[in-house]
């Protein structure tokens, strides 16, 4: 960039690499907490063990909130999913009138805050009465995660090669025939990638969840509730499985994204 | 062009249909319904907004949240700043390795962040203890569960939002402008602040404004980090909804609480789209 004076460049690198670390210290933070033997906030830990662990997974409730979470975030981000692309092919593809708009409505979500979202559906729900209801949180969660799967989904199919398909139907491919062999193949990185992203937004989603989910548990709310009460270091252990469940996701969607790279460069 | 349209006219309505409808019954409707619910208190359509002019409780929250929130983004400013520079002066492996240490947080539960923090700076933490024993303090500093622990733990979650479009912007400048301005004679110090800085003004501004809003609807961090001592809206939305069945008062923050996000979102719109061009 701008060469300045040596000094200069050695406090930018300093202060650059301080940020860095305040970025990622909660992280670092975490991971040892969690094999403490302490039960008070030590840190560096006066010993190792795994009684944080143990506390996890012999806690019934724990594991129920886990299956809870689990299973919302798979049906919420398949929901969005299938909704997503779709939708994300006729933004793409087609032309009509109010298109920005449509397309702006489907990110709202993301655009605000997610406690009108859940204040919204609150009291739209409570009319109805799906409050505190599975079938409720799994409505929730799949608004949240719409604009996800549009954001990555619009992408994907941008990137590819409308000819590519033209070349199909004009050898007499039908449009579903054509959608089926031509256009999921290509765009199935893209999707698992999409599909990824949304059901961690749910995963680990808080506030839309507090306000909807009545008597069900899940870990995020369970996390949450625990923390703003006391500080129990269970929570630790769950932080630590999370981050390294994470990590491996991002490696995952990493790989898919340059696969999904990688055949757009093949194919055009 | 090619004869065989994929998708036209009316069909590409039909993709975009089934979440169409969804996103109404499920989004539009419940959105409409909550700003409906604030003018319809059976004390009289005006009723909670009167209650929370009058009450100045919601009004020092409003007041509370807006600082707060500026508050968070000139720190993010001043330490995303440097970050996205020096992020750019890097190469190859090491801008990969900065890059990712940038990101990683972003995919790590922001419940997991906050409660580093309680472990970090609680009065038990490693901050309060090594001073401490460094004899510099006598007894614990109250570093959390009041205002600057909201606003460290605001700015550690929303600072990679601020670096990465800044980021971006930066690597976007053409370097022959820079190098065109060192050619002429001017010493780095002018390059960076009569050139660079002004190029990147559009981004910064708009990394910014995406920290404000972020910050305006913050509900985890200062429920944990606050103590329950700093209110911000939402967390005052929280309170009404969940706690003192006060709806038609909650629908009608939240209303304000939209307004304040539509305007700031309208700016960023016209800021990124200029920093684009």
């Amino acid at each position: 960039m701008i060469a300045g004076p040596r000094w200069a460049r050695w406090l930018l690198a300093g202060f650059g690499s301080a940020v860095l670390v305040f970025l990622c210290l909660p992280i670092v933070i975490v991971v040892p907490m969690s094999f403490s033997s302490a039960s008070s906030l030590e840190f560096p830990p006066p010993g190792f063990s795994l009684r944080w662990y143990e506390a996890f997974f012999g806690d019934r409730r724990w594991l129920q909130a886990a299956t809870t979470s689990i299973s919302l975030a798979a049906l919420a981000s398949t929901l969005a999913l299938l909704l997503g692309s779709i939708a994300a092919y006729g933004l793409v593809r087609g032309r009509f009138r109010g298109r920005p708009l449509v397309e702006l409505n489907f990110m709202a979500p993301l655009i605000l805050p997610q406690i009108i979202t859940g204040v919204a559906l609150y009291i739209f729900f409570a009319r109805i009465g799906l409050l505190g209801s599975f079938a409720g949180l799994v409505i929730g969660h799949t608004v949240l995660a719409v604009p996800y799967t549009i954001l990555v989904m619009t992408v994907a199919i941008r990137a590819f090669d409308p000819d590519i398909e033209r070349a199909a139907m004009s050898l007499g491919a039908p449009w579903p025939l054509m959608a089926r062999r031509v256009l999921l193949p290509n765009l199935l990185p893209s999707a698992v990638a999409a599909w990824i992203f949304a059901f961690i937004i749910s995963f680990d989603e808080v506030i839309v969840t507090i306000f909807l989910a009545g008597a069900h548990e899940t870990i995020p709310k369970r996390m949450f509730n625990e923390l703003v009460l006391q500080v129990n270091p269970t929570i630790t252990a769950i932080a630590t499985l999370l981050i390294g469940v994470s990590i491996l996701t991002v490696w995952a969607v990493a790989v898919l994204i340059r696969r999904a790279g990688l055949l757009g460069r093949v194919l055009r | 062009m090619s004869r065989i349209k994929l998708v036209s006219g009316p069909s590409g309505i039909r993709f975009v249909m089934p979440l169409g409808l969804a996103m109404l019954v499920a989004f539009n409707i419940p959105v409409v319904l909550m700003l409906a619910w604030g003018f319809s208190s059976p004390a009289g359509a005006l009723a909670p907004w009167a209650d929370m002019i009058e009450r100045t409780v919601y009004l020092r929250v409003l007041a509370n949240t807006f600082r707060i929130a500026l508050i968070c983004t000139l720190v993010c400013a001043v330490l995303g700043y440097p970050l996205a520079y020096w992020l750019c002066c890097l190469q190859g492996r090491a801008r990969m390795i900065a890059l990712a240490l940038v990101v990683l947080p972003f995919w790590v539960s922001i419940l997991v962040r906050t409660y580093a923090w309680i472990v970090v700076l609680g009065n038990n933490g490693v901050v309060n203890r090594s001073l401490l024993e460094l004899g510099l303090i006598t007894e614990p500093l109250a570093l959390i569960y009041n205002e600057l622990g909201v606003v460290i733990g605001t700015t550690n979650v929303l600072l990679p939002f601020l670096v990465l479009p800044l980021f971006a912007a930066m690597l976007g400048i053409d370097r022959r402008v820079l190098q065109a301005a060192s050619g002429l004679g001017a010493p780095p110090g002018t390059v960076f602040w009569r050139v660079f800085f002004p190029l990147t003004l559009p981004g910064l501004a708009a990394g910014c404004i995406l920290v404000f809003i972020l910050t305006l609807g913050f509900f985890i961090t200062p429920a944990i980090l606050g103590g329950g001592r700093v209110s911000m809206i939402a967390n005052m939305i929280d309170l009404l909804i969940n706690r003192m069945p006060r709806w038609e008062l909650a629908a009608a923050l939240s209303t304000v609480l939209l307004l304040a996000t539509f305007v700031c979102y309208a700016f960023y719109l016209k800021l990124s789209k200029r920093g684009a061009a």
